[in-house]
């Protein structure tokens, strides 16, 4: 699964571009795809299975977007001014290395501060690709970038920008390719623009119309100095969202995935999250209402170029996730 | 006749925070069965009380929400046996300290909400409001104990009981926004005596503190012709200024703004000054902080309404309200419907 990871990772699609990652999952999703169809916004819906009497029609929502940067002006001399598509922060920028959509790179750069104890702003940043003048430059205003650097095997834990949420991708694609069977009609959703307000899920779930939504993404963790006061930690199981910034999980489908996971026997943690929010909490405000939950990966250094993962974490988010799609769904 | 005092105290010792409405939406169905022709339930767990109308088929709908959800607070961590907490809704944490709380966990644990001692607090947090990320929730037992009967996630509800107060005043938890499930029970029940060709669907909406997720949802599956939102508002209180808040008990507050429909405004305006139910027009420039805010936009857009009950103390747990207020907007609303004619909908304009 780390080849997968590492393929996802390294590829480039910020909100609103998605093409390049949406064609590897399409690869990889098709010998066990049972049918594949790119909507009107760009989602990937893959479904497999047919509704049978014990069993549901699920959307599952794992997102292909990236937070990246968009152009919007060259000076004189070549350097590119850029605005966020996403929550980027700008003190994860200066130094970082960064992939345009044409391939060509840069890195970023920051005008002398007047005052160093200030926080700054994406205004006073800059994108270097190394042109000398505004003529010289390949890059035109609007052309998008992402952060750029390949993936980082640790062994036990992996670094990478894009975690969020091509962890997510994988755990979506591996799990199609581990389940047999199952009495669902699942739908796999990988979906667009997240970053920018869970724009692709809103619209391929009333397109679906399904009875219970399941996204797959990443979660904050509490487990570094000084960090955010938060339970969940790396390495102790995939997340169970109990709420988030905009949702509540329904609070039947939590106990379901708390019970799964005790019969399975693996391990899982209870997250609550006080800020940012998952395809999830869209897909629970479709038409009459779908009862929704997600399953997180903890993940450190969230919308960093260096975001962290544990490998034990994804495993065992596949394999909840495996069973829960395997069998019949009850909520109390 | 409904008792309603007794009803509305009954809801208030109740828990039934936002996602979590199971036990206040039981008290609700079994007060308004006897009331409406049919109830449901909805996927996410709003309660759709349908009293049809004597019009012919098919009838337009009016729909009217009030959201039985509750704010609250949620467990988030344990630390040596006491529990870190963060919030449902909006907590006003300035008078948390103190607090009598029910921690909701495998078993229901009476506790209380505490401060540690200004010398274990950042220096600039010391001496003033404590935020909620600092503030403890403590259930008496010892660590080991906690860690059995609590987890991340258990909720924590108020643990205040309701008491009246002289002046028909009311004072409780929760009463945002269950004085008007109360206002809209006076409703079904004026109802009974009051003969209407429309169908009125109440519904109690869930999630309002949180996401607004009953109002979002339940107009699409009901499809209505007109909705109007039930909520509080502010009342005038010590120190709080003239400009927009709303005396107690003097009567309701009848929501004007892009959230509102101009001509459902003028027509309940017009009501309440034929019946000489005292109102106070409420000026909601944006948003009207009420459930009216996510329906006038499902589907292809819904003419919307708010009727507000003024309540003082919004978002703690000693939230007061008049009686007489609760009255007066279950009146209006009954009246409301019984005067709605077949062909409202057909004089209804933007020409007004």
């Amino acid at each position: 699964m780390k080849n997968l990871i590492q393929k996802l990772v390294e590829s480039i699609g910020p909100s609103g571009y998605e093409s390049a990652v949406r064609e590897i999952v399409r690869d990889e999703v098709a010998p066990f795809a049972e049918e594949i169809r790119i909507d009107a916004l760009g989602n990937l819906i893959v479904r497999k299975g047919s509704k049978t009497k014990s069993g549901m029609r699920l959307m599952l929502a794992a997102h292909l977007d990236e937070i990246g940067l968009i152009a919007t002006h060259i000076d004189e001399n070549g350097f590119i001014r850029f605005s966020t598509l996403g929550g980027v922060r700008p003190n994860n920028c200066p130094g970082g290395r960064v992939r345009f959509m044409n391939g060509v790179e840069g890195v970023i750069g920051i005008e002398r501060l007047e005052n160093p104890d200030r926080p700054f702003s994406i205004e006073q940043l800059y994108i270097d690709v190394g042109a000398a003048s505004r003529q010289d430059c390949p890059i035109k205003v609007g052309e998008v970038a992402a952060f750029y650097r390949p993936m980082l095997d640790l062994g036990g834990r992996i670094a990478a920008k894009s975690m969020d949420d091509r962890i997510g991708v994988a755990v979506l694609v591996e799990s199609l390719r581990q389940l047999k069977k199952t009495p669902h009609e699942i739908y796999f959703v990988f979906s667009v623009q997240e970053e920018v307000g869970l724009r692709g899920a809103t619209t391929a779930a009333f397109a679906l119309d399904p009875d219970l939504g399941l996204a797959v993404d990443v979660t904050l963790t509490g487990d570094t100095p000084k960090g955010v006061k938060m339970e969940v930690a790396l390495g102790k199981g995939p997340a169970i969202k109990v709420r988030d910034g905009k949702m509540l999980s329904d609070p039947r489908l939590v106990q379901y995935l708390i019970e799964t996971a005790e019969k399975a026997k693996g391990p899982y943690q209870l997250e609550i999250l006080e800020g940012g929010t998952t395809d999830a909490s869209v897909i629970q405000i479709t038409r009459a209402g779908i009862p929704s939950g997600c399953i997180s990966i903890p993940c450190r250094y969230v919308h960093s170029p260096s975001e962290m993962v544990d490998y034990n974490d994804v495993q065992n988010a596949v394999k909840l996730l495996v069973t829960v799609l395997s069998n019949p769904i009850h909520l109390g | 006749m409904i008792e309603i005092t007794p009803f509305l105290k009954k809801m208030l010792s109740l828990p039934g925070l936002s996602g979590y409405e199971t036990p206040i939406r039981d008290l609700i169905a079994e007060t308004w069965r006897p009331l409406v022709n049919e109830l449901a339930v909805s996927r996410l767990g709003s309660l759709h009380g349908l009293r049809r109308g004597e019009g012919a088929d098919p009838r337009p709908r009016l729909l009217i929400s009030a959201h039985m959800d509750a704010i609250g607070l949620m467990v988030t961590g344990i630390v040596e046996g006491f529990l870190r907490i963060t919030q449902i809704g909006g907590v006003d944490d300035r008078i948390l300290p103190g607090q009598p709380v029910v921690v909701h966990g495998r078993q229901v644990l009476p506790g209380v909400v505490v401060k540690p001692p200004d010398y274990l607090l950042p220096p600039n947090k010391a001496t003033r409001t404590v935020p909620l990320q600092y503030l403890l929730v403590d259930v008496g037992f010892p660590p080991e104990e906690v860690n059995q009967l609590v987890r991340p996630g258990d909720l924590i509800s108020f643990g205040q009981e309701p008491f009246e107060l002289s002046g028909e005043a009311l004072a409780g938890h929760s009463l945002d926004n269950r004085a008007s499930v109360a206002a809209l029970t006076v409703c079904l029940d004026e109802l009974q005596h009051l003969r209407h060709t429309w169908d009125l669907w109440a519904v109690a909406t869930v999630q309002e503190e949180e996401t607004l997720g009953g109002a979002f949802t339940s107009p699409f599956e009901i499809q209505p012709h007109l909705v109007v939102a039930v909520d509080v508002t502010f009342a005038k209180g010590p120190g709080s200024n003239d400009h927009n808040t709303f005396p107690l008990g003097k009567g309701i507050t009848l929501g004007w703004g892009p959230n509102i429909h101009p001509a459902l405004f003028n027509a309940f305006k017009d009501l309440a000054e034929r019946l000489e139910i005292p109102f106070t027009m409420e000026a909601m420039p944006r948003h009207s902080g009420t459930d009216a805010y996510a329906m006038q936009v499902i589907a292809s857009g819904y003419p919307s309404m708010v009727v507000s009950i003024p309540l003082r103390y919004m978002h703690t747990p000693v939230e007061m309200v008049s009686l007489k207020d609760i009255y007066r907007a279950g009146r209006i609303l009954a009246e409301f419907i019984a005067r709605l004619e077949p062909d409202f909908l057909k004089k209804f304009t933007w020409e007004d």
